[in-house]
């Protein structure tokens, strides 16, 4: 086993009988050690019960005593082509992982750029002919600058989801009150929902404890979730928030009465890249936004789950640990958190 | 204005430089540029500019910062306003939200995003060229 250790072989050559150890032991032990390397059993008692046994331990193949130079050639030509193919395979993995990774960054970095440069020269142009414009140039110059800049704005948003450093985020976490992270949140989506005539309405049930976190960022998961509500809520809509602790937990829920999830969407809305359909006012998301939320509460070890019905509303609900010493448990009201809308 | 103020762009984008020119060749001021931290090093000890507009991301990273820290070592040339100009605030600003980002890499320097709309640049570049000018006449 030391020289396996050390020299990490290609192919082992197992004997079953050996004095001390059982081969099967050591079958079991250089499989855990790297499961790449190739065991193959050598044996005189090749009877089809050790066969399989070895086999099932991990072995690669078996070859009975006494056994003719070809044969014992073909059995390690077969080995070392079958090590080969398995590092192949577990190397094109991992390419395949850090592609998917790097991907969406260097196209984020490499769509900036060049936008940044179009917007910027979009700019000079209309300062350039500023005298010069009429009404409708400069509706047209309105039109193209806004749209440029809708782009650029996905694109940071993409970045911040690659670039999210959750590490990071966990070495700020400090106690927060759960009522400062929703007046926060509420407080920048309010000109939103205001444009939209859409009721952001705040219920707590006290006492509610505090959470071990990073304000910012739980900040920003709050925001994705409620702009999202009032984003696919309907022009005069309700959007609910309500906070209580249970337990050992706190729990927040964002209720909507907007547009709905479909159930074949369901399963998909916290991994990257999806976009529901526009909302109501043709409001699209990046499809970012719950990827970036689903990791935030994540990374607070805490969970966040939703329900849905199409043209009912939405409901999400997060779900946060909460600190220990902050208050004495009260008996759950037994209210109905976060499915009003079903 | 006495007289036409002199600047210096230094990013390696030639085509964000120009649009970024026109706003301030519009404006009046005097506009140079270079494409690279080395040409923009040797601009600024050769001939005399009122401020720099600097790119903090060019080549392989960073390399704006390191020119920024270079600029910082050299007694007279640290006296210049720099207006730095990124493409990465919002990640910064992500990381550490609700605080204002703004590394301070100079004695008087000033941070924008790229692009920078017209109003605003040249809002920071007459801002910039006050704060310097009040700087040399408190030194004097």
């Amino acid at each position: 086993m030391k020289i396996v250790r050390e020299s990490l072989p290609d192919v082992v050559f197992v004997d079953l009988k050996m004095p001390g150890v059982s081969g099967f032991e050591v079958i079991e032990k250089i499989n855990l050690l790297d499961p790449t390397i190739v065991t193959i059993v050598i044996t005189g008692y090749a009877t089809v019960n050790s066969a399989v046994e070895a086999m099932k331990k991990g072995a690669y193949d078996f070859l009975p005593k006494p056994f003719t130079p070809e044969e014992l050639r073909l059995i390690t030509q077969r080995g070392l082509e079958k090590r080969r193919l398995v590092q192949e395979t577990i190397a094109l993995r991992r390419e395949k992982e850090m592609l998917r990774e790097h991907f969406a960054a260097i196209v984020s970095h490499e769509l900036k750029s060049p936008l940044g440069a179009i917007q910027q020269n979009l700019f000079g142009l209309e300062a350039e002919l500023s005298s010069k414009l009429t009404e409708s140039q400069k509706t047209l110059f309105e039109r193209m600058k806004c749209r440029i800049a809708d782009l650029l704005k996905l694109i940071h948003t993409w970045l911040r989801v690659i670039l999210v450093d959750i590490k990071k985020i966990k070495e700020s976490f400090a106690p927060v009150t759960v009522t400062t992270l929703i007046s926060k949140a509420v407080e920048s989506i309010q000109p939103h929902a205001t444009r939209k005539e859409v009721e952001i309405l705040i219920s707590y049930e006290e006492p509610l404890g505090l959470v071990d976190g990073d304000e910012g960022t739980l900040v920003a998961a709050l925001v994705n979730i409620v702009s999202n509500a009032v984003k696919y809520s309907r022009l005069g809509g309700k959007v609910l928030i309500k906070a209580k602790q249970e337990e050992n937990s706190i729990l927040i829920s964002v209720t909507d009465t907007g547009v709905g999830i479909s159930e074949e969407d369901l399963p998909y809305i916290f991994g990257d890249f999806y976009a529901g359909k526009p909302g109501p006012a043709a409001e699209r998301g990046s499809g970012l936004g719950l990827a970036i939320t689903r990791r935030i509460v994540e990374a607070h070890n805490g969970s966040i789950s939703v329900e849905s019905e199409v043209g009912r509303g939405s409901a999400f609900a997060i779900r946060l640990p909460a600190l220990k010493s902050s208050v004495h448990n009260q008996p759950s009201l037994g209210a109905e958190t976060y499915s009003d809308s079903h | 204005m006495s007289q036409q103020k002199k600047l210096l762009i230094i990013d390696d984008d030639p085509d964000f430089v120009e649009g970024l020119k026109s706003i301030l060749v519009a404006a009046k001021y005097s506009v140079d540029a270079a494409h690279n931290p080395k040409d923009g090093f040797q601009a600024l000890q050769s001939k005399h500019y009122d401020l720099l507009l600097l790119d903090i991301m060019m080549g392989r990273g960073a390399e704006g910062i390191m020119l920024a820290r270079k600029l910082n070592k050299d007694p007279k040339l640290r006296e210049i306003p720099v207006l730095i100009i990124t493409g990465i605030r919002e990640q910064i600003a992500f990381l550490f939200p609700g605080q204002a980002v703004h590394p301070h890499f100079m004695p008087i320097d000033e941070l924008v995003e790229k692009p920078v709309e017209p109003k605003l640049l040249l809002d920071k570049v007459s801002e910039l060229l006050q704060r310097a000018q009040a700087r040399k006449a408190q030194v004097k």
